[in-house]
């Protein structure tokens, strides 16, 4: 590439002006002091925006079921993808890690979502460009 | 690692491509007309860009070669597709790219401009006025008044209460995602659907007068007409509210928009503020919009807006936790 030193300082400040921009303060919402890892099943996905919520049952180690809410992006672009309800596979066991709700409640945002077998749990994961009509 | 080469590898060939794509078309350009004889805009468009508003510091001209813009779009993509620290505010989310909103995932317009400003030249704002300056002050005073971000659901931005995001505008600028948009064309009036936060703008061409001065609204209000192939919408009428104020704005900004179909997947849309209480001279900005995919899909925002309570919840959390931390004080 025969980038010189001072456009490549100069394209870092134009991608730092340009940062992604979120729905809310996610921070606002959700504790960065309580970051967890959570197994569980699906049970309902309510593809509603500004957000998705996934509902999950999560089984303790005395047998107990807790249900929880997580927090995903809008369901549009999934959509778009081919992810829809019809085909997301309600009942799949998966694992999400994230961070908890700032009132302490069962409700955490799913920083990742994979099926248990380390599958994405999403299918339009990790695929830039994937949804472009350039491709 | 994985991650970050099928990033840079499909972002690489799409933009490849769509240079290819972009080049080609723009040569010997025949706009499609409806049966009216006016250009026919029809159908979805999408605005993401990377391009910032303003000319960032450090760079002082106004376009870039495609060898770097294509170094940079592939840096984007890979930086947006990465994991972020754990334990660090900008963790606190969820994975946009298992969503598909990361950006390098959109029908990405190519820019070649260093700035969406392209006048003034320097892709900077023009200088405010004493009276803009004022205006501005005053707003950040309302805005330390009514209180902290959490105190109220007043408090928060507009795009949290799901009333109105950049998407919608006017001027209609991207997001990171879902900036989608659909045109539809009646002899006296255009209609454009901004799926985020599914508003429809809806315009008359047939030279309906304007609303009167005493009639303020957010969006303010439109008027279109035809300039030769150029779709020209101009806006007045906004509010003050201090919430959206679009970069400082004034409730008397007049607002030019212009719709020009540059090839058969580029339209270029360019928009002037004239608003001569808050800056010294109107200043302009451009932004390629590209043929995008349709449907546009409902995005009943308040309806699903947990997010309003949960964080409002979440400060009260918070103060009843420092209030036990405190020791009675007598």
């Amino acid at each position: 590439m025969r980038t010189t030193f001072a456009v490549i300082v100069a394209l870092g400040a134009w991608l730092m002006a340009a940062p992604l921009l979120a729905h809310h303060a996610f921070s606002s919402e959700f504790d960065i002091g309580k970051p967890l890892k959570l197994r569980g099943t699906l049970t309902k996905w309510e593809m509603i925006n500004p957000h998705s919520w996934f509902h999950i049952d999560v089984k303790g180690e005395d047998g107990t079921v807790v249900p929880w809410l997580i927090e995903g992006g809008s369901p549009n672009q999934l959509i778009r993808l081919g992810v829809t309800k019809k085909n997301l596979p309600i009942g799949a066991e998966f694992i999400i890690e994230g961070y908890q709700a700032r009132d302490g409640t069962n409700k955490a945002v799913g920083r990742n979502f994979t099926l248990a077998d380390g599958r994405s749990f999403l299918l339009g994961g990790s695929a830039p460009g994937a949804a472009g009509s350039d491709k | 690692m994985l991650r970050r080469l099928v990033a840079a590898t499909a972002l690489g060939s799409a933009i490849a491509l769509l240079f290819v794509s972009t080049t080609t078309a723009q040569t010997n350009y025949k706009v499609p007309r409806l049966a009216d004889g006016h250009p026919d805009f029809q159908g979805f468009w999408n605005n993401t860009t990377y391009t910032p508003l303003e000319r960032p510091k450090g760079i002082d001209r106004e376009f870039f070669t495609r060898e770097e813009v294509v170094e940079q779009m592939k840096r984007a993509a890979v930086d947006e597709a990465e994991q972020t620290t754990p334990g660090t505010v900008a963790d606190v989310h969820y994975d946009f790219t298992q969503f598909g909103l990361d950006r390098s995932q959109a029908p990405l317009s190519v820019n070649l401009r260093t700035s969406l400003i392209v006048d003034p030249p320097d892709g900077h704002f023009p200088p405010m006025t004493d009276e803009g300056k004022r205006l501005n002050a005053a707003r950040a005073e309302a805005r330390k008044r009514a209180g902290a971000i959490t105190d109220a659901a007043q408090n928060q931005p507009l795009s949290v209460r799901c009333i109105l995001m950049d998407r919608d505008g006017p001027p209609m600028l991207a997001g990171a995602y879902n900036n989608n948009y659909q045109i539809v064309q009646a002899p006296d009036t255009v209609m454009i659907l901004v799926e985020m936060l599914h508003s429809p703008r809806i315009i008359p061409t047939n030279g309906r007068p304007a609303l009167p001065a005493s009639i303020r609204q957010i969006e303010g209000n439109s008027r279109g007409r035809w300039d030769g192939d150029t779709l020209v919408i101009e806006t007045t009428n906004f509010t003050d509210m201090f919430m959206f104020a679009f970069q400082g704005a004034s409730a008397d900004m007049k607002l030019t928009e212009r719709f020009t179909r540059v090839s058969d997947d580029t339209l270029t849309y360019r928009f002037t503020v004239n608003d001569p209480k808050v800056w010294t001279r109107p200043w302009t900005a451009e932004v390629p919009w590209k043929k995008g995919v349709g449907p546009i899909f409902e995005h009943a925002c308040h309806e699903g807006n947990y997010s309003l309570t949960n964080l409002l919840r979440g400060a009260r959390e918070d103060e009843k936790r420092a209030r036990e931390k405190k020791p009675a004080s007598n």
